[in-house]
């Protein structure tokens, strides 16, 4: 039944003007858009995942004398922009489309991948050197990679991913700065010849901190159901240390203990009903 | 007998086994491509296995999977079944193409997003409407992300392994009949139902993926009963 006054919300005073008269109708639509672009932007990201991997099968561009660790630094800087969406799972798929390729794993390193010959499922490493070197290993992990070098440099990449997908990542987790570990090598000579392209970078840093302490959530979705503004809290009186001898804290102290998920139960009151009751039972088979 | 001739007839037999695999899977996927209404000659689908070998062997016997290709037309019949009836709505709807299908089996240790995309555009290049590869490996995640981007073209993917029998012939599987589009529109007039309050059957069901039902197809499920004769249910493709 629609009536012609809105609901009072017991939300806060809607700002805008135009949301104050939504009917229903126009509540469910939003919703329903507010959907249809979350299902939009997660099949734009799998998309754009899924041509990155494309395009990462093709890497490194540069040829020699660049190598994995030494990346060519428009490599390495392509290969950072292009993870940037990349989840871990995205990343280990990534690995398995470039081993088909019987490419090493690491996307920066132009070797083939190392092929171990002879059957067997484990392989026992470092049998020469310390204890602490030894272990034992998959083929198939081995396999993935040219040498322990990559398998390392690969893994530091992943560590560095974030686990939420980009459709749903915060203003901060949306400029992921991922670093290599082994960067290329004249960077630092680039880096003084080209400190605008860092301030560039620093400042979309910057921008981005300053857009989540603002509240502003999420990039990736246009609209929001609720507008959630985050404003901070403005004491008037004068600031003042916690004390014990304050009755709020002094006085829980002593039944601390008994706590129950926050719930302190009280037992003297029901003792002395409880007492009273028991007196009343006691007296009751004399009758 | 020497360790050489020992290994040497190990090798014979597990080619021999492989072949003969291989053999089955081919009339398997035949028999599907027949089964879903293409027009196949029945030599072509009961094929023996020495006339496969000789169509796809070399002198050694060794069989060369990149032989192992071919196309089929649609029938009539099965035009016929995709033609959507006139409704109310829409007096004058768009009618459907059923294009030819085109079957490959793939060679190699690995299908990964090259070897995709290449039978994709394979496929697109040749106006084939629906394509199906047969490995013997899994293919990558990454490439199964392609198969579900295509719009126009349907690609389906079979391990040679699920192909070594036909399930469908099995006596515990019910008879699973495509309904038509008409019939279908006929079905939920007379028992006044909405196709989506059917009882469902997914895309991914193996009964389903051997006859490629897609999403919104209907099909017919005729059970013996022991104390009802025959029985029909109907099942409707999410
Ligand atoms: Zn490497």
């Amino acid at each position: 039944m629609a009536t012609e006054v809105a609901p009072k919300s017991i939300l806060k005073k809607p700002t805008n003007p135009t949301t104050a008269s939504t009917s229903k109708a126009d509540r469910d639509r939003q919703t329903a858009l507010y959907h249809a672009d979350l299902i939009q932007a997660r099949k734009d990201t799998e998309l754009e995942i899924l041509s990155a991997t494309e395009e990462l099968l093709e890497y490194p561009l540069a040829k020699s004398p660049f190598n994995a660790s030494n990346p060519s630094p428009d490599d390495a800087k392509t290969f950072k922009s292009l993870l940037t969406p990349f989840q871990p799972r995205d990343y280990d798929e990534l690995i398995v489309e470039r081993n088909c390729a019987d490419l090493c794993g690491y996307a920066m390193c132009p070797n083939p991948r190392q092929r171990e010959s002879g059957g067997g499922i484990y392989r026992v490493m470092g049998t020469s050197g310390k204890a602490k070197d030894f272990k034992i290993l998959a083929k198939e992990e081995l396999e993935k990679w040219c040498s322990e070098a990559c398998a390392k440099r690969a893994l530091y990449i992943r560590v560095q991913l974030s686990e939420s997908p980009s459709w749903e990542r915060g203003a901060t987790e949306y400029l992921v700065r991922l670093d290599l570990l082994d960067e290329p090598k004249s960077v630092e000579a680039l880096e003084k010849l080209d400190l605008s392209a860092e301030e560039s970078q620093n400042s979309q840093q910057n921008k981005a901190n300053l857009a989540l302490e603002r509240g502003d959530q999420t990039i990736s979705v246009r609209s929001r159901l609720v507008d959630v503004k985050i404003e901070e809290k403005v004491i008037q009186r004068k600031a003042e240390a916690p004390s014990l001898e304050e009755d709020g804290l002094g006085g829980k102290l002593s039944t601390m203990h008994l706590a129950l998920e926050g719930h302190v139960p009280i037992f003297d009151g029901r003792k002395q009903v409880g007492s009273g009751d028991s007196e009343d039972e006691d007296t009751d088979w004399k009758l | 007998m020497s360790t050489d001739e020992d290994r040497q007839a190990k090798q014979r037999e597990a080619g021999s086994r492989e072949t003969a695999k291989l053999w089955r899977a081919w009339r398997t996927v035949h028999e599907l491509v027949q089964d879903r209404g293409y027009t196949l000659a029945e030599e072509e689908v009961k094929i023996t296995l020495d006339d496969f070998k000789r169509a796809h062997g070399d002198s050694e016997g060794n069989i060369s999977k990149s032989s192992m290709k071919f196309s089929a037309l649609p029938s009539e019949a099965m035009i016929q079944r995709a033609q959507i009836p006139p409704s109310e709505r829409e007096p004058n709807p768009q009618q459907p193409t059923v294009g030819t299908i085109w079957v490959e089996f793939i060679e190699g240790d690995n299908v990964g997003i090259k070897q995709m995309r290449n039978f994709v555009q394979f496929l697109g290049g040749h106006n084939y409407g629906t394509g199906i590869m047969v490995t013997s490996v899994n293919v990558t995640p990454s490439a199964m992300k392609i198969v579900h981007t295509q719009l126009d073209l349907k690609v389906e993917v079979f391990h040679e392994q699920d192909l070594l029998v036909n399930i469908t012939h099995h006596e515990l599987v019910p008879k699973h009949v495509l309904l038509s589009q008409e019939e279908k529109a006929a079905l939920l007039v007379r028992y006044r139902l909405k196709d989506t309050q059917l009882p469902r059957i997914q895309t991914t069901d193996p009964v389903a993926r051997y006859l490629g039902l897609r999403r919104g197809q209907v099909v017919k499920i005729i059970r013996k009963s022991e104390t009802a004769g025959r029985y029909a249910s109907y099942r409707f493709c999410v």
